[in-house]
């Protein structure tokens, strides 16, 4: 494996609240190749947007804290900082798309001005040449007639114009990764599919890589290389799209692959939810954090928290069932090879 | 745009016609009547008199005539004063009152959007902290306390330095201006900087905002450019209202510094029962409030782009 663009090890994040601390990631680690797409799954509050907030420094401090690890964007630390090699961090070298664009755009401010403002501010255009290349910007995310759009403001836009505005505002500075956090989860599911297409584009275009955060799996099937799963507030399973969906090696992505519906009429059956609720933050639980809910919990798996096991190149589970001397076949569970 | 000006001033022309019709049956209803004056007249001269200006027709009559001489700009003439009538008293002092309301508004708006945005910027820090302090004293401190506060603070400091760089009292120059606008626009200042400070704390947690700081704006750009011009708004809609009940409202603040402004012909007016003073001022003073507010309205579209194109 070469050495990733983005390296990021051991992270965690925590938030002071009345409750007390909450502990919303807790030793992420991940790598992201040039060009890829990285998916991360999980269900709200498992920390995937704590994870890239944090890389990003968008995270408010207080209450919030990132208490360890670290993130190499080609080698060079960006945790904490702002600027690296001279460039920028938010905005230069990385760009950043949200989930709501309807509340996402400053409302008193043309679209294009907001596109030309990174331009302004990163890249020293004068005004006229950043407005001149905002309107080639939304060109490229296919906003018809873009010279007259540019003056309008985001209330005269619809949502999936705005999500594309927002995709100009971020790729405009030619990032060398874009987060796109829920790109499409405030959309309505025909415009999904168009801004999933058109962020695949871009990024054929531009050679960026790619964070996608979601948490619908249909998406991830179309868009990612690969696939980290996240649970209350470390990756479960990661791997590449196909060793995540067809080598499913932990039960947590067993599950959510059980709850996804599917169009092909030879599965017919009832989605299964996976019962139960997350665990408390406040209070991790000292064994794996999704024994309580796992239909294959051993005695195990409630004491010891479960250490990463690599079952084949770059695919990785945190699951006791993984370990050699478990004693378990599941159903429909890889395990490496091991029982077969 | 033109059409909406247009709706509002016609809208504001209704306003006003209100008004004066409420006003006009209001006074009508007071007890007693110009003419029963401290000297009881003889029947036969009070009907001479009613006679002579026309308050013996029917109250129709009366009121048809009075909103002619309305349209015609004519307010009459006062009751107790000398030779005076009613649209010079308002041209003579209403200008006094206006440019003190108006200092007294710019202080008011220029300290709130300050201060408010300096509050939500050092939120629950010391600042924040002091200044919210001065917020409660400012909303609850009445303003004839401030006016002889702001006296004595002048006396003392004139005394201290052995000349006068600011007169205690008076009217005429810029320097007269300044101390009783600051103390008039004290409560609103107040008002604004607790109004801004909310709608500036709402703008921080915004999404906008947090797509200016992954865009990586420096903090001073995003507070000028993306957090100021969307919290100003609450500011601006009460400013139409402010500006009106700052230059009405003036009238203790104008005595304690004998300032020669309309607020105390206006309560003379009231305490002397003299008629045409006092429509003509409600009425006045009523247009005035009306058109800030359009002003104000005005103002609003022109700031935020959703108010002028829909």
């Amino acid at each position: 494996m070469s050495a990733a663009l983005l390296e990021v090890s051991n992270l965690h994040v925590e938030f002071d609240t009345y409750g007390g601390t909450v502990q919303a990631v807790r030793g992420v680690s991940f790598s992201l190749e040039a060009g890829r797409t990285l998916a991360i799954v999980g269900e709200s509050g498992c920390g995937k947007s704590v994870t890239v907030q944090a890389m990003m420094g968008l995270i408010p401090m207080p209450p919030g804290r990132v208490m360890q690890g670290s993130a190499l964007l080609r080698g060079h630390e960006i945790l904490g900082q702002k600027v690296i090699n001279g460039k920028e961090i938010r905005g230069a070298e990385i760009g950043m798309i949200f989930q709501d664009p309807m509340s996402s755009l400053n409302p008193t401010m043309t679209i294009g001005d907001q596109i030309a403002e990174p331009l302004v501010v990163h890249k020293g255009y004068s005004n006229k040449k950043a407005w001149a290349r905002a309107v080639e910007l939304l060109e490229l995310v296919r906003i018809p007639e873009a010279e007259k759009r540019a003056k309008q403001y985001p209330f005269e836009f619809s949502g999936g114009m705005l999500q594309r505005a927002m995709i100009a505002m971020a790729i405009s500075c030619q990032p060398t990764v874009l987060i796109a956090d829920e790109p499409t989860t405030a959309l309505d599911v025909t415009i999904q599919a168009q801004i999933l297409d058109l962020l695949k584009d871009v990024q054929k275009e531009t050679g960026m890589a790619l964070i996608l955060i979601t948490h619908d799996l249909g998406v991830v099937a179309r868009m990612a290389d690969d696939v980290a799963v996240m649970y209350a507030g470390q990756i479960v399973e990661s791997g590449s799209v196909d060793d995540v969906f067809y080598r499913s090696a932990h039960p947590y992505t067993q599950g959510l692959k059980r709850a996804m519906p599917s169009n092909d009429p030879s599965i017919a059956r009832n989605l299964q939810a996976i019962e139960g609720s997350p665990p408390d933050l406040f209070a991790p639980p000292a064994g794996c954090a999704y024994a309580a809910r796992c239909p294959h919990s051993m005695q195990a798996c409630e004491r010891y928290a479960p250490q990463v096991f690599e079952l084949a190149n770059a695919h990785n589970a945190r699951c006791w069932l993984q370990h050699e001397q478990s004693p378990h076949r599941v159903e429909g569970l890889y395990l490496g090879g091991r029982h077969d | 745009m033109w059409r909406y000006t247009l709706k509002r001033l016609l809208q504001g022309l209704v306003t006003v016609w209100f008004i004066a019709t409420a006003t006009f049956f209001a006074m009508h209803n007071v007890p007693g009547d110009p003419l029963s004056g401290e000297r009881a007249a003889t029947p036969e001269i009070r009907a001479n008199l009613e006679a002579r200006y026309g308050l013996d027709q029917p109250l129709a009559t009366q009121y048809i005539i009075y909103l002619e001489n309305f349209i015609k700009g004519d307010f009459g003439i006062s009751y107790t004063q000398r030779n005076r009538q009613v649209n010079d008293i308002i041209r003579e002092h209403f200008p006094v009152s206006a440019t003190l309301g108006i200092l007294a508004v710019m202080f008011a708006a220029m300290g709130g959007v300050l201060f408010g945005a300096l509050t939500a910027l050092f939120r629950n820090r010391l600042p924040d902290t002091i200044i919210m302090f001065m917020v409660i004293l400012g909303i609850s401190v009445p303003s004839f306390v401030f006016a002889a506060l702001g006296q004595l603070l002048l006396v003392n400091i004139n005394d201290l330095l052995g000349f006068s760089i600011l007169p205690v009292a008076g009217w005429g120059t810029v320097s007269h201006m300044l101390m009783p606008a600051l103390v008039l626009g004290m409560g609103t200042m107040a008002y604004l900087t607790r109004l801004m400070r909310s709608s500036m704390l709402e703008i921080i947690n915004s999404d906008y905002v947090r797509t200016a700081k992954a865009k990586g704006l420096p903090p001073e750009r995003i507070f000028a450019k993306h957090q100021l011009r969307n919290a100003i708004m609450p500011v601006i809609t009460v400013l139409g209202p402010a500006i009106a009940a700052i230059t009405t409202g003036g009238f203790v603040v104008e005595l304690v510094f004998a300032i020669p402004g309309l607020g105390r012909y206006f309560v003379q007016a009231v305490q002397q029962l003299d008629y045409t003073v006092i429509m003509g001022t409600t009425v006045f003073y009523g247009a005035f409030l009306v058109f800030m507010v359009i002003l104000v309205d005005l103002l609003y579209g022109w700031i935020d782009p959703r108010v002028r194109l829909q």
